[in-house]
């Protein structure tokens, strides 16, 4: 066996470890079809209507059932995919939403401080108010955190964002 | 070909990425709740106040809420028996909580009876079948309703009681196997209340403590650890004094000044000759002992007690003397002799060295709080909510007599403490359940008991549950603890006070109108409404502790105490073919083997012998080495009622002629993790009980030792080898 071959071997075998399949699939299709469209850009919703904690903690967060029902008990009631909600409401269920924005465990991302600091939701979640299926389209490298970072003149210690 | 350079690199990196790729990625779900708590933020904790309910003693707790589940308990500061400290079982109730063996929904007996075989059903399905059998007595029998509970305190004792009385049975057994039948029976005999006395252990200078083990497993654990400590270092110029009178080297004799070992059912007359002292010398001159000292204490010398209990005269003069010159000083009695066949005997000469020392009502001494004056609002339901309404060993004895005989058509076991485990085999508790033609359950797990019922209902876990408490010890009589569910229900599961509602409801009549709440939390509610401080904020702080304390309660015997009868200990088996008495004590972490499927608890040392996951037997390295065991050896020990085995533990604090035994292990139907764990100690016992209480004789038994080859070994942290030499323990 030559060389180069090994080693695409090999490195298929690193990618395999480091990359397990899945991840992908997970990204797509959510158990309730939802569309920010119709939410922000069709209705004017704010983000921060539903992401009620972006403004006080860490993780924005997903509405809870009954804040889905507050409205669809009587908006769009009829519609297939407000039933699949109005359905776990009755039975008391949680909805299991696929995660769509992702950042490594060793990063930690305050949303209230960049909320606060009057970082607009669209900066880093581009065309989500488009969005009939929600996907991540921007990357979240360090280098582009970093480059906003300096930008804004706000702290670039290692232990600001890594800790 | 790759090079053996290349080769490393690349092993390397695989490696590297491979322990990387083992680390938990993000979740790739997130679960928001259905609807989220009140002044919820994602992220940040929130604390509620509720109750332990692990071992007896009733602490208050915190308990750390995130993201709608229970992370973190914790002490309540506010709460006046435990002042916001916990031990380890308290910190344990998350994994009963979380436990995967927990019974999800109702369950249909499948099998036969014992096998442990049931078919999950609905709670519609399992009310079909149990309220027709209790539909049918009611109408033709009701007194042949059994309900056999554990400990109820509170109001969900208040709904039990209720329950059973607007259906028309007399039948109600509430039993719990650390009990203080001998210790209400010590204090009626002495000061003429049938209560627990309050020990203010903090305030004393002196403490004798006869077999007690208030620091690992007695009434109140962590109030007496804070009171212990408050004693030691509590004040600047003063270290109070602990002595310790046992038979067994325990946690609590570890933490004392000076320990006596005594022969095993003679911790009562050593307290009686420290107060023969106390008279003879005239060391308290206040001391009225008159009719004591005629009525027999004259007699219990120091020389004759020492050929008893095998310590010298001068052990009790010495000790008597400190105890005068160190007021005030306390007398605090233990599990250990209060389970002997003279058990309230012993109790009773502890409670009697603290009445002729003088110290009822004063600080440093022990007290009767009038508890029911807090409750007398709730009149006829106070001695319901009060600590100890269990209705003693007795009355298990004389329903498990009656079942026998047919006397009952239908049995409801309210979380029961597990009989069948905790019960020598003599009682034959197992047999009589098979007379019973149906029983129900209500219990969070699969048991050695529960095994028995034909119907399983799945209750929640207490920190599910509404509910209120009222701890035994710990505070001045004046503190009610409020419970609330910290989480919603994780499985589908109901409390009991809930189901016996619903159950009531259905029944209809003056049952129904005797419980009229729709649900325990309206009915806890409405209960206490109106008192000094709102329910909300009572929730809040975790219960009502602004109150009033009561006027202690006045001794009707105070003017002068008699001597208690004497009682001897009775040991089961010929000390020629049984040489050794078996000393057996609840386990500092499993207690009676309630908590033996908490692997938090079984992997927990025990803090003498270090072991764990296992039960063992403590000799005397003396003993061992005439009968050629040596540490870590498989035991076999055997008594006339049977014989079970273990792994020796070498144990220099005990007696020769003594060996000592946890409870907690050989469970046969209790999960997974307490399974296949040692044997059940309870086995060896006969059915012997205290001869002025009537409760279990845990300490009734001799034993023989012989040595034989046990799978496995005991899993010890310590080094119990290197601790100490061989042969300066030996004669």
């Amino acid at each position: 066996m030559n060389r180069p071959i090994l080693l695409a071997v090999l490195l298929s075998l690193f990618a395999a470890t480091a990359f397990p399949p899945g991840e992908a699939s997970a990204l797509s299709g959510q158990p309730v079809p939802f569309s920010h469209k119709t939410h922000v850009a069709g209705n004017g919703i704010d983000c921060r209507f539903c992401h009620i904690y972006a403004t006080r903690s860490a993780s924005a967060g997903i509405p809870s059932v009954a804040k889905c029902m507050s409205c669809h008990r009587v908006v769009a009631a009829g519609n297939p995919s407000v039933k699949l909600v109005a359905r776990a409401a009755d039975e008391k269920r949680a909805i299991a939403w696929n995660r769509v924005a992702k950042l490594p465990d060793h990063v930690y991302f305050p949303h209230h401080k960049m909320v606060n600091a009057g970082v607009p939701c669209l900066f880093c979640h581009p065309g989500v108010d488009q969005a009939v299926e929600t996907v991540q389209k921007r990357a979240f490298t360090m280098g582009w955190c970093m480059a906003c970072h300096r930008q804004r003149g706000v702290s670039i210690d290692c232990w600001t964002c890594h800790k | 070909m790759i090079d053996r350079r290349d080769f490393l690199k690349f092993t390397g990196l695989t490696a590297f990425t491979a322990l990387f790729g083992g680390c938990e990625k993000l979740s790739r779900t997130i679960v928001p709740f259905v609807i989220p708590p009140e002044n919820y933020v994602l992220g940040e904790a929130l604390w509620y106040a509720t109750a332990c309910r692990m071992c007896p003693a009733g602490c208050g707790t915190l308990v750390r809420i995130s993201e709608g589940r229970a992370k973190k308990i914790e002490g309540n500061p506010k709460h006046p028996v435990n002042r916001g400290k916990l031990c380890a079982r308290g910190q344990a109730a998350l994994q009963g909580l979380y436990h995967p063996e927990r019974l999800r929904q109702p369950m249909k007996l499948a099998g036969a009876r014992g096998s442990g075989s049931y078919t999950p059903i609905t709670w519609p399905e399992a009310l079909a079948i149990l309220m027709p059998h209790l539909a049918k007595i009611r109408s033709e029998a009701p007194e042949s309703l059994l309900m056999l509970s554990g400990r109820m305190r509170g109001h969900a004792n208040v709904v039990a009681d209720r329950f059973m009385k607007g259906f028309g049975s007399p039948n109600r057994v509430s039993w719990e196997p650390l009990g203080h039948d001998a210790q209400l029976a010590a204090s009626e005999a002495i000061y003429g209340i049938r209560d627990l006395p309050e020990y203010d252990l903090a305030n004393a200078r002196y403490a004798l403590s006869f077999g007690g083990d208030f620091l690992e497993t007695g009434l109140s654990p962590v109030h007496f650890g804070r009171a212990y400590g408050a004693m030691r270092q509590g004040r600047e110029t003063v270290r109070g004094k602990l002595v310790h009178f046992g038979s067994r080297f325990s946690m609590t004799s570890a933490n004392a000044d000076v320990y006596f070992p005594v022969a095993p059912g003679t911790e009562g007359l050593a307290a009686l000759a420290i107060a023969h002292v106390l008279l003879r010398d005239k060391l308290l001159p206040q001391a009225a002992g008159g009719g004591v000292w005629d009525g027999g204490l004259k007699e219990i010398t120091p020389e004759a007690v020492s050929r008893r209990t095998g310590l010298p005269p001068s052990a009790f003069v010495e000790t008597a003397r400190e105890l005068a010159g160190n007021r005030p000083a306390i007398a605090l009695a233990g599990t250990g002799p209060a389970t002997m066949g003279n058990g309230t005997y012993n109790l009773s000469c502890v409670a009697l060295l603290n009445a002729l020392a003088g110290n009822y009502g004063t600080p440093g001494g022990i007290s009767f709080p009038d508890r029911r004056a807090t409750l007398s609002r709730f009149g006829g339901d106070a001695q319901l909510i009060a600590p100890a309404p269990e209705s003693g060993h007795g009355a298990l004895r004389a329903a498990t007599d009656r079942m026998r005989k047919g006397a009952f058509r239908v049995a409801l076991l309210l979380e029961p403490s597990n009989p069948a485990f905790a019960l020598p085999p003599a009682f034959r508790f197992e047999e009589a359940l098979g007379h019973v033609p149906f029983i129900a359950a209500m219990a969070p797990f699969i048991d050695e008991t529960t095994a028995h019922a034909d119907l399983i209902l799945p209750t929640s876990h207490f920190l599910e549950s509404w509910g209120d408490d009222f701890a035994p010890m710990g505070h001045a009589g004046n503190a009610i603890t409020l419970m609330q569910p910290v989480i919603s229900v994780y499985h589908d599961t109901r409390a009991i006070p809930d189901i016996l509602l619903a159950a009531a409801r259905e029944l209809g009549g003056p049952l129904a109108s005797a419980l009229p709440a729709g649900n325990f939390r309206e009915y806890l509610a409405n209960a206490y409404a109106g008192m000094e401080i709102p329910f909300e904020q009572a929730l809040q702080e975790g219960g009502y502790f602004r109150m009033k304390p009561g006027p202690l309660r006045p001794l009707p015997k105070d003017a002068g105490h008699s001597m208690p009868k004497a009682s001897e200990p009775a040991f089961a088996g010929s000390p020629d073919r049984y040489p050794f008495v078996l000393r057996l004590y609840p386990s500092n972490s499993l207690l009676d083997g309630r908590h033996a499927n908490l692997p938090w608890l079984q992997e927990l040392p025990d803090p003498l012998t270090t072991a764990v996951w296992r039960n063992w037997v403590e000799i005397n390295p003396d003993t061992a080495l005439k009968l050629g065991i040596a540490e870590g050896d498989g035991v076999a020990v055997a008594s006339p009622a049977g014989t079970i085995r273990a792994h020796a533990v070498l144990h220099p604090g005990l007696a020769p002629d003594v060996v000592a035994m946890p409870l907690g292990q050989g469970h046969g139907r209790y999960g997974k993790f307490a399974g296949g764990r040692g044997e059940n100690p309870f086995t060896l016992l006969p059915d012997a009980t205290d001869a002025g209480s009537g409760s279990p004789a845990w300490q009734s038994t001799r034993v023989a030792l012989s040595k034989v080859a046990l799978k496995g070994r005991l899993v010890r942290f310590g080094f119990p080898e290197g601790q100490w030499k061989p042969d300066q323990f030996i004669a």
